[in-house]
């Protein structure tokens, strides 16, 4: 069993590694967010309820859980695409209203534009960002999409394209690569949140890794607050500072919501590339995969562990 | 098991095929007893007689009398000239323009074995506003183009001394079925030219609208007729001359009753008004107009009559300067014209269209 | 190695036409369909000489020359010493082409609101609340029976026409592009907002530039229905036209006027369809059809 105090041992941080920002202030909040919806005969269906989640800013939120038990309606409330039927949303203290570029969102697929190149799908939002359609017969915009089209194309290839790729159309990328630009896309825009839903479950597993490493150094460099969601254990243990559990909404006693756990991830502190390696990985794998199986429908009782503190990690 | 059942159901099933085929077959030679003619109608006043004939079995009466069947078959009237031209049905009641136009000019030799009547007013052209003839050139004028309806508006240019404006005027082609109401809807259209009914209904519905010319103007030049195939009636085994005669000894009958007095010819009247649909008032206005050849013996004297070439004449040119008789008709002559007398307008050997008085002279002399 | 051919397969499914049987098939069923009439038509010919029910080439092509180069009946007759161009332009043909295109081409471009509408309704929830239950009933009510309607309306001139045809063909359109712009992804259009568009970028910069080619495809099958109404306006109540000369010929059976029309109506459809499916190919190289 993992205990709540964990001896971190000092280990220095690499060059590239930005400071967390400090203070932690809270960049999303949610207070008691529930959503529920009328479905049929079964009158109503609860998908989450009674959610208190604070994520400091810089953390990186891994949100487990199967299919079906409200991660991705978490994901969307925050992004604004769904409205609770209980309870507050908020980022950066405003209250979320609808999408706005608050938060960059890469989704699992069909988040390109298929009429637009790769260099045209990636430069969409900066462009839009600096001018309006009649600003755009400006001069000084020419100089701007010049200097845009540079850094879209490096950050492209720093993502791993090659530039014959910077013109072709999505249909004719790979999955992996999809997905790449898809990230790219987001970031290029240098949101303070990124949300993820599921971005990698799509992809062969040695693209997976490949780009869990990419994501791992970007974060490392610029701190934006991800929330990533994911069916996948190891994935969510591999990147994440913070794990959150969610089982399907069951009516019980002692359950207070589908929130099954939410604890800090010890192996965060380590380099990236021993973490897997890790005993405190493997144990909290093990622990993790127990708990998930536990909480799934055929099984009635439920041992929740104590909800530990959420401190950032490294 | 299953291969018994099969067997009986492949055997039950033969036998019925085999039972089916001897009865169409027996059906097939049962029918051909008696040679089966098909008359085709349009609804007009002159025609609508064809249909209470049909339904009062006085068609039924003289058809037996000869040995014949005949089945008498409504159509639009365009609809109806197809059908003559492509040889679907036998005998068709229309006007001799189209009686020109449509089968003689297509070189189906066609025969009139009875004129009906001629439109004493049927047709008209109508303008809103005190316009006269002469200020018609500039305005739009509403009416079915290459039918009688532009023949009834050039011969109320010709006979007013206006002929040289003809080319002036603006046609737009308006299919009757839409006329009245695109008349009626739009206060721009100053003209129309239709017939009755519709005339009867423009002039019912809006009282600034008034008849410039009629066709009383012109009588005897637009004529109703009902002709027949010349090969059915010169059929070998004389059906068709029999046809004819039945035919033509009902339609006097039929003529008699309706023009007589009495309880039969008020069913004659509404039997042939129910034909369109019409009120038996409309449909007795719509006689008022139409010189009915009523007797054999009246029909007779007009198909002999030397004013029926004149008259003709004057038809056949119009259809000829209207391309109406053909594109590649070189001259009026091509679509020749034979009269009960014998003499021939156009050239001998190009006769397509036969004004036949025999029949109307057998009916006039009681010989039916 | 190619495979040798086995007449069963022509009822296969597994099979892979060379590309000499797929071009030389594709001709078969016009040579049947010339060959049947030609049949007709001499046995016809054969029986009555004068038939004009099913012309001969010699005539149809007589027909088609007359109608190309000789002025329609209602207008001037053409100065004799007139180019080959001159002639061409004053032709009955020319004149019935001209005025049947102009309707078509306004109906056409009256149109365009129409796929604009459809668009919104799919993309603006409040647009489609409002229009979509009445769209789907005006969509039914049949519009030649609202001919003298819109005689009434709009005179029996151009106008009355133009807009059978607009009121004919809108509401199938704005349906289409309606379903069309809803299969867009709802992530792409939730990225756009995450990438800060506005309301007008997302309707217009991504969903419509996105369906554009499938648009073009569901214009392309709506010429047929342009091309009847248009017909049946003019065949109803016109001065000129194709389908108004169409109908003038009719009453004096001039088959061989009508034919080489109908055949020129098709033409005439049959390039403006391959010009659009050329275009829709060069604009949007990028389009994936499913």
């Amino acid at each position: 069993m993992v205990s709540a105090a964990l001896k971190l041992e000092a280990v220095p941080a690499p060059a590239t590694v930005a400071p967390l920002p400090a203070p932690r202030r809270t960049e999303i909040a949610l207070r008691n967010v529930g959503v529920a919806y009328p479905a049929g005969r079964e009158g109503v269906k609860t998908v989450l309820s009674k959610i208190d989640l604070d994520i400091l800013a810089g953390e990186f939120v891994a949100i487990l859980g199967e299919t079906g038990c409200g991660k991705s309606t978490l994901l969307r409330l925050i992004l604004g695409q769904e409205f609770p039927s209980t309870g507050s949303i908020e980022v950066d203290s405003k209250p979320v209203k609808k999408i706005d570029s608050r938060c960059g969102y890469v989704p699992q697929k069909y988040s390109l534009f298929p009429d637009r190149t790769v260099l045209g799908n990636v430069m969409y939002g900066p462009e839009n960002a600096n001018s309006r359609v009649l600003g755009r017969i400006r001069p000084s915009y020419f100089r701007f999409r010049k200097s845009l089209e540079a850094e879209a194309r490096s950050y492209l290839e720093r993502m791993g394209l090659r530039p014959q790729d910077m013109h072709k159309y999505p249909h004719q990328l790979s999955g992996g690569m999809q997905q790449r630009v898809a990230i790219a896309q987001a970031l290029l825009m240098r949101p303070p949140v990124l949300l993820m839903d599921e971005a990698f479950s799509a992809l062969d597993p040695s693209t997976r890794s490949s780009l869990q490493e990419q994501l791992h150094a970007i974060w490392l460099e610029s701190r934006p607050t991800i929330v990533f969601v994911t069916h996948n254990t190891q994935e969510a243990l591999l990147l994440g500072t913070r794990l959150i559990l969610l089982g399907r909404h069951q009516e019980t006693k002692t359950q207070r919501n589908n929130v099954l756990l939410d604890m800090a991830i010890s192996s965060a502190r380590l380099p990236f590339a021993e973490r897997q390696h890790s005993t405190e990985f493997h144990e909290l794998h093990e622990y993790v995969k127990q708990l998930a199986y536990r909480s799934s429908s055929m099984h009635r009782e439920i041992d929740l562990s104590p909800a530990l503190g959420t401190e950032g990690c490294l | 098991m299953y291969r018994v059942l099969s067997y009986r159901w492949t055997l039950l099933s033969r036998v019925i095929v085999t039972v089916a085929l001897l009865l169409i077959v027996s059906a097939k030679t049962a029918f051909a007893e008696a040679p089966t003619f098909t008359v085709g109608w349009s609804v007009y006043a002159g025609w609508n007689p064809y249909f209470y004939m049909a339904r009062s079995g006085i068609l039924k009466k003289w058809a037996d009398k000869y040995g014949v069947a005949i089945k008498v078959q409504r159509f639009d009237y365009a609809a109806s000239l197809d059908a003559f031209v492509s040889k679907n049905i036998d005998a068709c009641t229309m006007t001799n323009m189209e009686a020109l136009d449509m089968p003689a000019a297509a070189g189906v030799d066609s025969t009139s074995i009875i004129i009906g009547d001629y439109s004493n007013g049927n047709d008209a052209v109508l303008a809103r506003s005190n316009l006269s003839l002469a200020q018609l050139p500039g305005h739009s004028i509403l009416l079915v183009q290459k039918t009688v309806s532009e023949y009834l508006l050039e011969r109320a240019m010709v006979l007013n001394g206006l002929g040289s404006d003809l080319p002036q005027l603006k046609l737009v082609n308006t299919s009757d079925s839409d006329i009245v109401g695109a008349y009626l809807g739009d206060k721009r259209n100053q003209v129309a030219v239709t017939w009755k009914p519709l005339v009867s209904e423009i002039l019912g519905q809006d009282s600034g609208v008034h008849e410039l010319f009629d066709s009383s103007k012109i009588p005897g030049e637009i004529l109703d007729l009902l002709v027949i195939r010349t090969d059915v009636l010169n059929r070998p085994d004389g059906s068709g001359v029999r046809f004819a005669k039945a035919i033509t000894g009902a339609w006097y009958e039929t003529m008699a009753q309706l023009t007589g007095s009495g309880p039969m010819s008020l069913q004659a009247i509404k039997g042939s008004a129910s034909a369109s649909d019409d009120t038996v008032e409309s449909y007795k206005e719509q006689l008022r107009t139409t010189f009915l050849f009523s007797s054999p013996q009246s029909a007779e004297q007009f198909a002999t009559a030397g004013a029926l070439k004149q008259k003709m004449d004057l038809v056949r040119q119009f259809c000829f300067h209207h391309a109406l008789l053909g594109q590649n008709i070189q001259s009026v002559d091509d679509v020749a014209i034979i009269y009960p007398d014998g003499s021939i307008q156009g050239r001998k050997d190009r006769v397509r269209l036969r004004m036949d008085a025999t029949y109307m002279r057998l009916a006039s002399q009681g010989k039916l | 190695m190619k495979p040798s051919f086995h007449p069963a397969d022509l009822a296969g499914i597994q099979v892979r036409p060379s590309r000499l049987w797929t071009q030389s098939l594709g001709w078969v069923l016009f040579l049947v369909g010339i060959a049947l009439y030609v049949n007709t038509s001499i046995a016809r010919h054969k029986e009555n000489p004068e038939d004009r029910i099913a012309p001969t080439a010699t005539q149809l092509f007589n027909g088609l020359k007359s109608a190309a180069l000789e002025p329609a009946e209602e207008d001037d007759p053409v100065d004799p010493g007139a180019t080959l161009w001159q002639r061409l332009t004053h032709s009955m043909l020319w004149k019935d082409t001209l005025a049947s295109s102009r309707r078509f081409l306004i109906a056409l471009a009256l149109l365009i609101p129409a796929v604009l509408l459809g668009l919104h309704m799919a993309v603006f929830p409040y647009f489609g609340a409002v229009f979509q239950r009445f769209v789907l009933f005006f969509d039914k009510i049949v519009a030649l029976s609202l001919l003298p309607i819109l005689f009434i309306a709009f005179g029996i001139e151009e106008w009355s026409k133009i807009m059978l045809m607009v009121i004919g063909v809108a509401p199938t359109l704005i349906l289409d592009t309606f379903n069309i712009a809803r299969g867009v992804p709802r992530e792409q259009i939730v990225k756009a907002f995450t990438l800060k568009s506005t309301n007008l970028d997302v309707a217009y910069r991504v969903v419509l530039k996105q369906v554009m080619p499938q648009i073009i495809d569901s214009v392309r099958l709506n010429l047929k229905p342009l091309a009847l109404f248009l017909f049946a306006g003019e065949m109803i109540a016109s001065t000129d036209g194709l389908a108004y000369r169409i109908a003038i010929m009719r009453r004096h059976m001039g088959m061989d006027i009508i034919l080489p029309y109908v055949l020129w109506v098709a033409l005439l459809l049959f390039v403006m369809d391959a010009l659009l499916r050329f275009a829709n190919r060069r604009l949007h190289p990028w389009y994936q059809p499913l």
